[in-house]
């Protein structure tokens, strides 16, 4: 049975829709990634499930109950802010009673939980401090804290890894990972980093301009994406999308005078034409579907990137596993395509195998 | 050719340096001068005051005698007046920064229909004198039958307008919309989240418009002037007056004017000591750590 169910939420301020017709349903104990780009309307459809906004159509419902017209609090969640929102003038023990405190709850509970959950995220040394004391990694794991003692049906976490630098954002979201495992919670997370959608997440929802786009597990929308948007959407490098037109033998590949051969025929209407970086091969100039020159070498340790362009195109990424040291720039390579693990799009923008 | 700017070091800065701070000096000895004047006019008897130089003492140095006289003439009705005035302006001081922080956090925070209308009738207010409205403040206070009372000085001060337009514009900055959210989710009401969580991230907007309000109820002349007639609830502005126009009346008149002088000297100190100790208050920073920026 969904825990949270979502029937034709609709969002608009004034004239300006914001969120399109959206259907959803989550789990218990499932981890929901909203993922999307900027305005692609994740936040706000975070916002309408928490209760802070208003749908202005369509329906919310929580453990079978319909609470579209209750606020946030009633709705039993918790939401984790990005820019942790905590109460400044009060110290982390009071920021983590507030909530508890409002619904009048025994002193000793209080404590009881407030205690348990700075034991779960190591802030014991840290209780009697206010947030400006503290680093961002710890304000964090309060914001956290706050949520955690309310015992909610799910937890709602507003791109709360946007404001940590690189190293720290590696090391929370294996924190939030463990936590889910931990409390086995019900948890919705909005981000526009793909990679904390592909690394956290159960199941995916990818958002653009305030309609879904997919819904699916992470690997699932990695290796069969429904369209344009979402293949090159998930997935770093993003995925090479070239112009290309159903030929004799396979596929021509515009602006490039080489053709991939299919195992069977491409289907009539297919526009475009989809490889990811790592299932492209350098090999020796002639030897491969279609020739071009490496423009730019990028060099990581652990993968070589090329970017290589070919005819008309630029900038076609192929990964290469550990470092490539044979490829250097302006070399004249051949690119040789896997054509099992092509993806094909129509005009309309979506998969068409 | 590289495009060269200008930097501290420029002959040109150094210039407009001295020029700014020439004009800060003139201001600041205009400013200067009449409390000189003040604290020196209330230490000479009566003839000294109109036969020695202005700005500086006399030798006959009687500031002790002046400030005796000052609290015994007429029964003491000077620290009644003094009294007087401190209450009044602490309790519309007080009045006015609560009731400008609820308006401002309404306009800051909430939307709501006419919002925009109803701002701009706090921004016209802003901008009408005082003078203007003290016939129409007396009309309605003779109909209610509140005139001659402290109700009829307090009530009117409790309304402030330019209070509600700087806390509106603190709490815009002051304090985030997620912090308000972060309260809802924890299931405090809206007055609750004000109350235990917003008022405090206000205190620097709130001291501001505490002591702006304090300093003019404190200074207010016209309106206790004409909604009060009786000595006994005079503020120290209109008594001081009063003795001023009795010393200067007719044939002689009281011999009041030294007493008068220290009588504004003693007006002006407590308001004084009130920005001092208030200033540690004035340090902003309040909301540091609980929103990352």
């Amino acid at each position: 049975m969904a825990v949270i169910a979502l029937k034709g939420v609709k969002k608009s301020f004034g004239n300006v829709s914001i969120i399109g017709d959206v259907n959803l349903e989550i789990a218990d104990g499932e981890f929901v990634i909203f993922v999307g780009p900027s305005g692609s309307g994740k936040s706000t459809l975070l916002r309408l499930v928490a209760g802070l906004e208003d749908c202005t159509g369509g329906q919310i419902f929580i453990d079978g109950n319909d609470v579209t017209n209750l606020g946030p609090a009633e709705r039993e969640l918790s939401m984790v802010f990005q820019s942790y929102a905590l109460y400044p003038t009060k110290t982390v023990r009071g920021n983590m009673s507030f909530g508890l405190e409002v619904a009048k709850l025994p002193k000793a509970e209080i404590n009881r939980r407030v205690d348990a959950a700075a034991a779960v995220l190591k802030l014991e040394p840290y209780m009697e401090r206010k947030p400006k004391a503290l680093s961002g990694g710890q304000r964090q794991r309060v914001a956290i804290g706050r949520a955690i003692v309310r015992e909610p049906v799910a937890f709602l976490f507003d791109e709360p890894l946007s404001n940590l630098d690189a190293a720290l954002r590696v090391e929370m979201r294996i924190e939030i990972a463990k936590l889910h495992q931990r409390l086995d919670a019900t948890m919705i997370y909005v981000t526009h980093d793909q990679v904390e959608a592909m690394t956290l997440a159960d199941k995916i929802v990818v958002l653009d301009r305030g309609d879904i786009q997919q819904v699916g597990s992470p690997m699932e929308l990695y290796d069969h994406p429904a369209n344009l948007f979402v293949a090159q959407f998930i997935g770093s490098p993003k995925m090479n999308v070239m112009a290309a037109k159903p030929s004799s033998g396979g596929l021509a590949v515009a602006d490039t005078g080489g053709t991939i051969p299919l195992p069977a025929a491409a289907p009539a209407g297919v526009v475009n034409v989809g490889a990811r970086p790592e299932e492209i091969s350098i090999v020796p100039e002639g030897e491969g579907h279609i020739r071009g020159t490496v423009d730019v070498v990028e060099r990581l340790g652990s993968d070589t990137f090329a970017y290589v362009s070919v005819g008309g195109i630029e900038n076609l990424t192929v990964r290469i596993v550990g470092n490539a040291a044979s490829i250097a720039v302006g070399q004249k390579i051949g690119l040789k395509f896997t054509p099992e693990r092509l993806h094909l799009f129509g005009a309309d923008g979506k998969t068409i195998r | 050719m590289a495009i060269v700017g200008k930097s501290s070091q420029s002959p040109g800065f150094q210039r407009n340096r001295l020029l700014m701070t020439a004009v800060l000096v003139v201001y600041f000895i205009y400013t200067f001068i009449p409390i000189l004047y003040v604290i020196t006019a209330a230490s000479k008897t009566n003839p000294d005051l109109f036969s020695t130089f202005g700005l500086w003492f006399s030798n006959d140095f009687k500031l002790w005698d002046n400030l005796h006289e000052l609290f015994t003439i007429q029964n003491g009705i000077f620290l009644q007046w003094l009294w007087n005035t401190f209450y009044y302006a602490v309790i519309s001081a007080v009045g006015a920064a609560i009731f400008s922080t609820l308006a401002g956090y309404a306009f800051a925070k909430y939307e709501f229909v006419g919002k925009k209308f109803v701002f701009a009738l706090v921004l016209g207010a802003v901008m009408i004198p005082q003078t203007a409205l003290v016939i129409p403040i007396f009309l309605l206070l003779s109909k209610v039958g509140l005139l001659n009372t402290p109700f009829a000085v307090i009530l009117p001060s409790l309304v402030f307008p330019p209070g509600v337009f700087l806390m509106r514009a603190y709490i815009d900055e002051a304090i985030s919309n997620e912090i308000i959210d972060a309260g809802r989710v924890d299931g405090a009401g809206e007055f609750h989240i004000f109350s235990s969580l917003a008022f405090r991230m206000l205190m620097p907007g709130f001291t501001t418009v505490l002591i702006l309000a304090f300093v003019a109820s404190w200074n207010n002349y016209f309106l206790p002037l004409v909604v009060l007639n009786s000595t006994e609830h005079f503020p120290v502005t209109v008594g001081l007056a009063n003795w001023y126009a009795s010393a200067t009346a007719g044939s002689g008149g009281n011999l009041l004017y030294t007493t008068v002088m220290a009588g504004a000297l003693v007006s002006i100190l407590p308001v004084i000591i009130a920005f001092l100790i208030m200033q540690r208050f004035w340090q902003g920073g309040l909301q540091a750590g609980g929103v990352k920026a």
